[in-house]
């Protein structure tokens, strides 16, 4: 039991649960409080079970994004193309309803989860593929192709807001006993692919494959690892999980159109960096992802519940993003600092300097990536 | 652990940030002092979700339904309170999360202008369910549970728009429509009756529906590049006045050459009145989609009264001859830059 508490409390992620639980109980002190409509109880503005299964059900489209965007990033990569992945597995979805016609609930769940994921799968494999084979960054391919995928969307639907089956609504908002308005599927649905997406990372030899890429290229080309396969198999988690988070979207909305998730790539792309993320590389983690889409959610309900002017929320997240990790490398350069004055008080010759991984040829592999 | 660091310094910058450049928000600072304690009877929060904050007309409803909010709880013996939860920009899924917050806040009521219908019946069904009547102003969710509408008939714009450019045309000419967001169901309605007006009219030719996004700088792109490209154009119909909000097409259009008939007149856009280049400007009464929907809101919750589903908002025409008579109206509802010229 021991083991398994300095377990979890030396987890890179435990401070990132910290923090979500401060600003949890913070806001729950200093939200004030109203009388609920149905109970006529007096319940915390902030601490009450809808605004909870809300802000979770808020954050778990970008976090089941960021799950996939994060294996993205820390193999060196990044995706902008995340949103439009979203709006082309969703509106294909609607018009595979539209074109088969009404089926059972299960038969309608089963077919949009298969086809959104199954195009977020393919758009992440182009993507992949492109990257490799055109050997050009990711960003330039992703930017492209964020404009391609919309774009299909777009003449696909003719700018058409595409209703989809209500059983399939039914479905993504479903109470599970619940009642009340409360719809934890998506939220459950994070939780359950946050939990793969570590497993995946952390237990697989694919996993330690994405970090051992993005955290020394030049050393997993020599230990013989497939570096294409292992890049456009993270573009294609990416888009796998774009396609997830599609399905619930439109589930959840009802309704799916070429606009839907437009900016979202930067939300998604902020909670990975939020979640302890190197855009150099080599670190990160599924949860960490989630936990920074939780965070950057709960700053804008913050907004709201502490009554500050939301106007300035982009500012507020902006300059939070920049802030967090200016003082996370300072805080990364004074350890290396220290221990590199520790080493060498204590007479060590010929070891590394600082930690791997905090210097080194980045600049030099991130040449040979692109 | 080392995670809290970067988490740590996100939430502090972001409270800081937001306590320090935002301060309260003006039009909630009621709300704030009684979220601490909950509302007493007599007390109503009204959510007013626009499409996007960065749309001068949303600006003024916001201030028409303060307006009503102040005058209605002076008059009443009540307090009525308006909570700004409008989206920076246009995104129906982030208005059926406003949806959700203005409910688990304890709104009252919620006036909404829907920027996807589909996206947001939903969410107005939930609240309904949960006891929180729904409004919807200017946009509508039409299969949802919300109990009123207000705006303008959006086919009938469309139509009257076009009808006012062929008037100016004397029946004849190429003429293009420009045709703002194309997810907008409310814009798509008014290109239809647009169509539908110019098809009476065989003389009229539609050379083509130019979408955009929907700032002043891309609408104005969209305006010139489409002159360019179709030189012996005749006339616009702006079935939204968003390039009207620069000075550019003032002097890249030539009004001998081309007309212009569009939808809204709000202070940057009178000047095209004025030399000729948009002749007639058919204008919402924007601030009233705050003021009547807040009124209304109120009818139906304190004063228990019957409220119509539909309540039709009338196009203003807005021409060289009522050019001030419309400024000083527009003055009155609050618009601070209203030219002096148009003021006499």
């Amino acid at each position: 039991m021991r083991a398994i508490l300095r377990r979890i409390l030396g987890s890179p992620e435990i401070g990132l649960i910290v923090v979500v639980a401060i600003v949890t109980i913070v806001l729950t002190a200093l939200a004030g409080s109203h009388v609920d409509r149905r109970t006529g109880e007096v319940v915390n503005n902030f601490l009450n079970s809808n605004t909870i299964i809300q802000t979770l059900t808020d954050s778990s489209f970008f976090a089941i994004m960021a799950i996939g965007a994060t294996m993205v990033i820390i193999s060196g990569g990044i995706d902008l193309s995340v949103g439009s992945i979203y709006a082309l597995s969703g509106v294909t979805m609607a018009m595979v309803f539209r074109a088969v016609g009404p089926l059972s609930g299960s038969a309608t769940v089963a077919l949009g989860i298969l086809t959104c994921a199954g195009v977020g799968l393919l758009c992440g494999l182009v993507n992949g593929v492109l990257v490799v084979g055109l050997k050009v960054h990711p960003f330039i391919i992703t930017l492209g192709t964020m404009w391609v995928l919309r774009g299909i969307a777009f003449v696909a639907t003719k700018a058409e807001s595409i209703l989809v089956p209500q059983s399939l609504t039914a479905w993504t908002k479903a109470s599970l006993g619940l009642g009340g308005g409360l719809y934890p599927v998506p939220m459950l649905s994070m939780i359950l692919l946050t939990a793969l997406g570590a497993i995946y990372l952390t237990r697989t030899v694919m996993g330690r494959h994405i970090f051992a890429f993005g955290g020394n290229l030049e050393a997993s080309r020599f230990a013989g690892l497939s570096l294409a396969r292992i890049q456009i198999g993270v573009f294609a988690m990416s888009g796998l999980t774009a396609g997830i988070a599609a399905f619930l979207g439109a589930g959840f909305y009802g309704s799916t159109s070429s606009g839907d998730a437009q900016g979202y790539e930067l939300y998604v792309i902020a909670s990975a960096v939020v979640g302890g993320a190197s855009l150099l590389g080599g670190k990160g983690s599924a949860v960490g992802g989630m936990l920074g889409a939780l965070l950057i959610v709960l700053i804008r309900q913050s907004i709201r519940t502490l009554h500050f002017d939301q106007n300035y929320e982009w500012i507020v997240v902006g300059c939070a993003i920049i802030i967090a990790v200016v003082v996370d490398q300072w805080s990364s350069k004074a350890t290396a600092r220290r221990l590199s004055l520790s080493s060498s008080a204590s007479g060590a010759s010929g070891g590394p300097a600082v930690p791997p991984g905090l210097k080194g040829p980045k600049s030099e592999e991130k040449q040979l990536r692109s | 652990m080392k995670s809290w660091i970067r988490a740590g310094s996100f939430v502090l910058t972001a409270l800081t940030v937001a306590a320090c450049a935002g301060g309260k928000d003006a039009a909630s600072d009621s709300g704030a002092k009684t979220a601490a304690a909950p509302k007493t009877a007599g007390h109503y929060k009204i959510a007013v979700i626009a499409k996007s904050s960065n749309n001068p007309v949303f600006l003024a409803a916001r201030t028409g339904a303060e307006a009503a909010a102040k005058e209605i709880s002076e008059k009443n013996g009540i307090q009525v309170e308006v909570d700004w939860l409008t989206p920076p920009t246009e995104d129906g899924q982030v208005q059926a999360q406003r949806i959700q917050q203005a409910v688990n806040d304890g709104a009252d009521a919620i006036l909404i202008s829907c920027s996807d219908a589909g996206k947001v019946t939903g969410a107005i069904n939930d609240a309904v369910d949960r006891g929180v009547p729904v409004m919807t102003f200017d946009s509508d969710a039409p299969q949802s549970k919300r109990f009123a509408y207000y705006g303008v008939d959006d086919v009938k714009t469309g139509r009257e728009t076009m009808a006012e450019l062929v008037k100016l045309l004397g029946g004849k000419g190429k003429v293009a429509i420009l045709a703002g967001n194309q997810n907008a169901p409310n814009l798509q309605h008014r290109v239809q009756g647009a169509k539908e007006e110019a098809a009476k009219h065989p003389g009229i030719q539609i050379l083509g529906t130019f979408n955009h996004v929907e700032t002043p700088q891309d609408a104005a792109a969209e305006v010139i590049r489409v002159n360019n490209a179709y030189p012996d154009i005749q006339g616009w119909a702006m079935i939204g006045g968003w390039p009207l909000f620069t000075q550019t097409l003032l002097t890249d259009i030539d009004p001998k050459r081309i007309k212009i008939a569009s939808v809204d007149a709000l202070p940057e856009q009178l000047a095209y009145v004025d030399k000729g280049v948009a002749p007639v400007l058919l204008a919402q009464s924007v601030y009233l989609w705050g003021s009547v929907g807040v009124t209304t809101i109120i009818d139906k919750i304190h004063f228990k009264k019957e409220v119509p589903q539909s309540i039709p908002m009338e196009l203003v025409k807005v021409t060289k001859a009522n050019l001030n008579d419309w400024g000083k109206q527009l003055k009155a509802w609050g618009f601070t830059n209203v030219p002096a010229a148009y003021l006499k």
